[in-house]
């Protein structure tokens, strides 16, 4: 079963079908590879989706027990990272039902939309705008956090949203346009013209 | 033109990695607990095919012995039948000190290790 060989030079330049064939065959220095190759997904899916840096690991570590346990099950009918995603997702939701925030999964979007934080423009603070963006689309709902993920961070099409997330298409636009417009919507209310210059060139700069 | 720095903005912060982070010997520690997770159902795998690889082992012996020595193969037939309480339990015994031996104290033991 355990075979922690060192054969980091073969598994690193094997795809993923290659990758799971060789895990179903035992080799655990494939699987490392493959956790290595898509954790980056992983957190990124589950940290946005349960916010919990404490019990982000924890969940993450499931999610690849999962991978692992239902690796013989995986059939070539989507991507890798589309199906690690799905598990990823379906962990997390399950994760808030049980633990956490099981109203905001369950509810609609209007509660979550009430809980932004209104900022004062004399408050702000005009280098900490990507800041204050970020921590507007933590407090953004489950559901919007989980298509901007998906959609901007990891460039997932709306199809492959559609086959993690079960959401239809149409409501998957809709997330992504009225994130867009909420955010934009603070945005106006709180940037003058002389920080959205600033935050453009620090933008460009980057 | 507003508006489209607005937008450029946003979809650069949508863009931009959430700064959540998992310690760096993330991937190794997940390989080892799945190897330990998996580990007592190889060894419950192996302790079936022992298991059986025995008894068939004795299943042939005794069909051999048959031919060999007829008499003394139903004796000890007879032997068991007429105590067969005892013969289970002795049975029943033996078995669970190999079943123990093969997965259950494997099983507890990576359980204490793990705390």
């Amino acid at each position: 079963m355990q075979h922690f060989v060192c054969s980091c030079c073969q598994t690193s330049s094997m795809n993923d079908s290659e990758l799971i064939s060789q895990i179903l065959n035992g080799n655990m220095n494939a699987f490392t590879f493959l956790v290595n190759r898509y954790q980056k997904l992983v957190v990124h899916i589950t940290g946005r989706l349960i916010q919990r840096h404490d019990e982000l690991e924890d969940v993450c570590q499931e999610v690849f027990l999962k991978v692992f346990q239902n690796l013989g099950k995986y059939r070539n009918e989507c991507k890798l990272s589309t199906w690690i995603a799905t598990i990823a997702y379906n962990t997390s939701i399950n994760y808030l039902r049980k633990f956490k925030k099981g109203d905001e999964v369950d509810s609609d979007d209007s509660a979550a939309l009430r809980n932004l934080t209104e900022y004062r423009s004399d408050e702000f603070e005009k280098a900490d705008l990507h800041q204050y963006l970020r921590a507007q689309i933590e407090l953004l709902p489950v559901q919007y956090r989980t298509v901007l993920t998906l959609f901007h961070l990891e460039e997932f099409s709306y199809q492959e949203i559609e086959q993690i997330t079960g959401m239809p298409e149409g409501t998957i636009k809709s997330y992504l346009f009225r994130a867009k417009s909420l955010l934009k919507e603070k945005l106006k209310f709180v940037v003058d013209e002389d920080s959205l210059k600033l935050v453009k060139e620090i933008s460009n700069e980057k | 033109m507003k508006n489209e720095e607005l937008d450029q903005i946003i979809e650069k912060s949508f863009r931009t990695e959430p700064g959540f982070q998992l310690s760096p010997d993330f991937a190794t520690k997940v390989a080892f607990t799945v190897a330990r997770k998996e580990q007592w159902k190889t060894d419950l795998r192996e302790y079936l095919y022992l298991t059986g690889i025995l008894l068939s082992l004795l299943a042939v012996v005794s069909g051999f012995y048959y031919f060999v020595d007829k008499a003394f193969v139903l004796q000890a037939a007879a032997f068991l039948s007429n105590n067969i309480v005892p013969v289970i339990l002795i049975a029943f015994l033996l078995n669970f000190i190999w079943f123990a031996d093969r997965v259950l104290l494997r099983l507890l033991f990576s359980r204490w290790s793990k705390t």
